[in-house]
């Protein structure tokens, strides 16, 4: 790929490949313990010892916003596997079937979507207790639904081309057809959506955790961060301010990545 | 005669950063007063670019002229603000283009789409306008105007459309039209009728036009002049009658010599064989496909195959023909089990599709196999050629592992195909390649039977004559059974021993080529033929004085009205 000819995707991987590599040597960047409290340097400014300032309980805003990158990078990535993963079988077997297999499936999907999807996400962490696993759990119960749907219209579309046809005169076996024509082909679209849902998936996460129900404190996480640092906003800007510029670089980069794999992949074609 | 728009070496580029490449490469063109300029060329020749760049309108911010200048009237109009092309564009050139249904709004009624353009350019208050817009429609060939003029574009059939693309376009009495493919998408009869009706237009109206198309019968029946462009620069140009007679452009000559309308010496014509064993059996064939009727309503269903019988022998070739909607793909579809049959028999070598739909569908999947219409679409194009091939051979099996390579490089042979196409995808090939390509699929299944459907209808005329030679090669080397489906008579002829016509659903004559173009029984065949636009300008178009065809076809149309 010509990344060198394409300003945007080059910015967009360096910034998730930067994420990736803070994350990664997390323990050998970080200047202090990201949990460790110091009464005596409380809400300090940044400054050459604390690049980033300090919170109200004195510990490293930096060194939190390092630490933060392993759980957010993970927030991004495995909040994203599975629903995409499921979606696609899910919405794989309703295109292609038709019938009664997609009624149900498509009846299932219309159900899930029928409630506000916080308050879906709330009551199943709630069942399952607050914590990450609650949050990946909840995620994939929830979030396959507009994969399935993606994959789906798009195999709906596909399976009447000719390509399609071809394969079927041609002898081939419904799951050749299925997973080596249509599915490679359905792909681009929610491959893109991907990057673009990473983002929102974030966003929810740190959500999830500002109302206590993700990641639990001391653990540092930029959503918890933000949440914490907010009742300083006024006076000791720099708690909230550095994981939030976190948060925003990173779900830049997902999306300058999506974009350009869009562009790519010919999804806009 | 004057010059009523002068282009004067023109140039156009498209530049990205440092890449500059150039599309339209210093053309000269004039185009009288009252005439019919014919802009022919293949796809990519920039004949569509360089009525764009005419009209201000290139695509892309890339694309600019650069060199060269476009006169109407003696005043120069290209590199005008955008705010005095709105007065030209429209007012004094009009458009219309190849796909009208695109072109058309959906939502608004084809009579306010016309007065749209009258109150805006002509200033026309709103019952003038309307009264206007059914007079413009009355004029190109509307039944009833004053009811069609409150119908939507859905309601129409695509000639229907494109007549009222044209009377927009009239509706401010432009001097010039631009007509870019306007008859590619539509069957024969209908383009007998349209190229007839801007034929007219231009006698009525003292309108000067520039007719763009691939197909030079067209030209020869309608342009007064022609031009042929090839690679973004035109590479001849003449009157009508010398060009076609002693084109000087060796490009000019091989578009010329590859019209299909050209009686051919080696015309495929022998007798037919008997059918001692025929290979395809169809009696009383229907189809119907359900329309609308809901959960609680009576269900409807319309009929795309009714009572269709046909036998083919081992070794013919067989043209089905006939205009969209015919059933002539649903019948191809059928035959290989591909669509479901209402009623009636389909046998295969003996096997009865209906009756042992497994087995019959085995054996159909190893000895039969489709060539598609649209080359790309027809082929995965995340899948290299090689890709592709191999996975037909490894699923049919008939090939040992280790001879497949071998054997992609023997199939691509056989298309013509340079061998390291193996390795391209369908992207970075010409849609005759991929014809190729797709022709190699299915010889992959080393096949008795080949239904191609429309394989050549989405393709240059010269890309069309050489795929024509590659089928009769096949034919005629591995006594293939071809089934060829076409909307294109004249390559029927060129190809078919055979030539069954399809009207309605039905099969309306059925007989040896020779025989059915020489003297045809039924009379929309007779249609049919006549309205071939032959590359002789002195055979004109069948029709020419309204007769059987237009008023048979206008009932068609009005069918749909």
């Amino acid at each position: 790929m010509q990344i060198g000819r394409r300003p945007m995707l080059g910015f967009g991987l360096a910034l998730l490949a930067g994420a990736l590599l803070v994350a990664l040597a997390a323990p050998l960047i970080a200047p202090f313990d990201p949990i460790f409290q110091d009464g005596t340097m409380r809400l300090q400014p940044p400054s050459l010892a604390h690049l980033f300032g300090t919170d109200n309980f004195g510990r490293d805003v930096l060194s939190r916003v390092i630490w933060g990158a392993r759980i957010d990078l993970q927030i991004a990535v495995l909040g994203v596997v599975f629903p995409f993963l499921i979606g696609t079988a899910i919405g794989t077997l309703a295109g292609f079937f038709g019938g009664w297999v997609d009624a149900v499936l498509m009846r299932i999907i219309d159900v899930i979507l029928a409630f506000p999807f916080l308050v879906l996400m709330l009551s199943i962490i709630a069942i399952l207790g607050p914590g990450l696993k609650s949050f990946f759990i909840a995620m994939a119960l929830v979030g396959w639904v507009s994969y399935a749907r993606l994959i789906r219209a798009q195999i709906l579309v596909l399976k009447t081309q000719d390509f399609a046809v071809a394969a079927e005169s041609l002898g081939f076996s419904r799951m050749r057809i299925m997973f080596r024509h249509l599915l490679p082909n359905a792909l681009a679209g929610s491959l893109v959506f991907v990057m673009s849902d990473a983002v929102l998936v974030l966003l929810g996460g740190a959500a999830i955790s500002y109302i206590g129900l993700g990641v639990q404190p001391p653990v540092a996480e930029w959503g918890v961060m933000v949440a914490e640092g907010q009742a300083f906003v006024t006076t000791a800007w720099w708690i909230t301010v550095f994981p939030g510029l976190a948060i925003v670089l990173l779900a830049f980069g997902f999306s300058l990545v999506g974009d350009a794999l869009g562009d790519l992949l010919g999804v806009r074609e | 005669m004057t010059a009523v728009l002068r282009i004067e070496d023109l140039e156009v580029r498209f530049r990205d950063g440092d890449e500059s490449r150039l599309l339209i490469d210093r053309v000269s063109l004039e185009l009288q007063r009252g005439e019919i300029l014919g802009l022919v060329g293949e796809s990519g020749s920039g004949k569509s670019l360089l009525c764009r760049a005419v009209m201000g309108l290139l695509p892309s911010r890339k694309l600019a002229i650069t060199r060269g200048r476009v006169e109407l009237d003696g005043e120069t109009i290209s590199g005008l603000p955008e705010a005095a092309m709105l007065g030209i564009r429209g007012r004094r050139i009009g458009m219309i283009f190849q796909n009208p249904t695109s072109h058309l709004d959906p939502v608004m009624r084809i009579g306010d789409q016309i007065a749209e353009g009258l109150r805006r350019h002509r200033g026309l208050g709103r019952a003038a306008a309307q009264a206007e817009a059914v007079d413009l429609l009355r004029q190109v060939g509307f039944t009833d105007p004053p009811r069609q003029a409150r119908m939507y574009a859905h309601e129409f059939s695509g000639g229907m459309r494109q007549r009222a693309m044209i009377a927009i376009a009239l509706a401010c009495d432009p001097e010039i039209l631009i007509a870019d493919e306007p008859t590619t998408a539509l069957d024969v009869t209908i383009q007998a009728q349209i190229l007839r009706l801007l034929a007219d237009l231009r006698r009525t109206r003292g309108l000067s036009i520039i007719l763009i198309t691939h197909d030079l019968g067209v030209v020869a029946q309608v342009c007064d002049r022609i031009a042929v462009m090839r690679n973004g620069s035109v590479v001849e140009q003449g009157e009508k009658r010398a060009l076609l007679a002693h084109p000087q452009h060796p490009y000019a000559q091989a578009l010329i010599a590859s019209h299909p309308s050209l009686p051919q010496e080696d015309a495929v014509g022998e007798p037919l064989r008997p059918h001692e064993a025929p290979l395809v059996e169809i009696d009383d064939l229907e189809v119907s496909f359900p329309a609308g009727g809901g959960l609680f309503g009576r269900k409807r269903s319309t009929k795309a195959l009714a009572g269709v019988s046909l036998r083919v022998g081992r070794g013919e070739t067989v043209g089905i023909v006939g205009e969209s909607g015919s059933g002539k793909s649903t019948l191809a579809r059928a035959l290989l089990g591909l669509q479901p049959v209402t009623a009636g028999h389909i046998a295969f070598d003996g096997a009865v599709l209906t009756l042992e739909r497994a087995r019959t569908l085995a054996r159909l999947r190893r000895e039969a196999a489709m060539v598609f219409q649209d080359p790309f679409n027809a082929l995965n194009s995340r899948m290299t050629i090689g890709e592709t091939l191999a996975e037909v051979l490894r699923v049919q099996g008939k090939v040992p592992a280790e001879r497949i390579p071998t054997r992609i490089g023997e199939l691509l042979d056989m298309v013509g195909l340079e061998r390291d196409f193996a390795a391209r995808r369908p992207r970075s090939m010409s849609g005759g390649q991929c014809q190729r390509a797709g022709i190699a699929r299915a010889l992959a299944v080393d096949p008795t039977l080949i239904v191609a459907d429309e394989c050549v209808a989405a393709l240059d005329v010269t890309i069309q004559a050489q795929i024509v030679a590659l089928f009769r090669r096949l034919v005629q080397d591995h006594g293939l059974t071809l089934i060829f489906i076409a909307h294109d008579l004249a390559i029927v002829r060129r190809l078919c021993e055979r030539v069954v016509v399809m009207q309605h659903g039905r099969i309306v004559e059925d007989g040896a080529s020779a025989e059915i173009f020489a003297r045809p029984a039924h009379p929309y065949t007779a249609a049919l033929i006549a309205a071939i636009p032959s590359i002789d300008p002195d055979r004109p178009l069948g029709g020419g004085e309204a007769g059987a065809i237009s008023e048979t076809g206008l009932q068609q149309e009005g069918l749909t009205t």
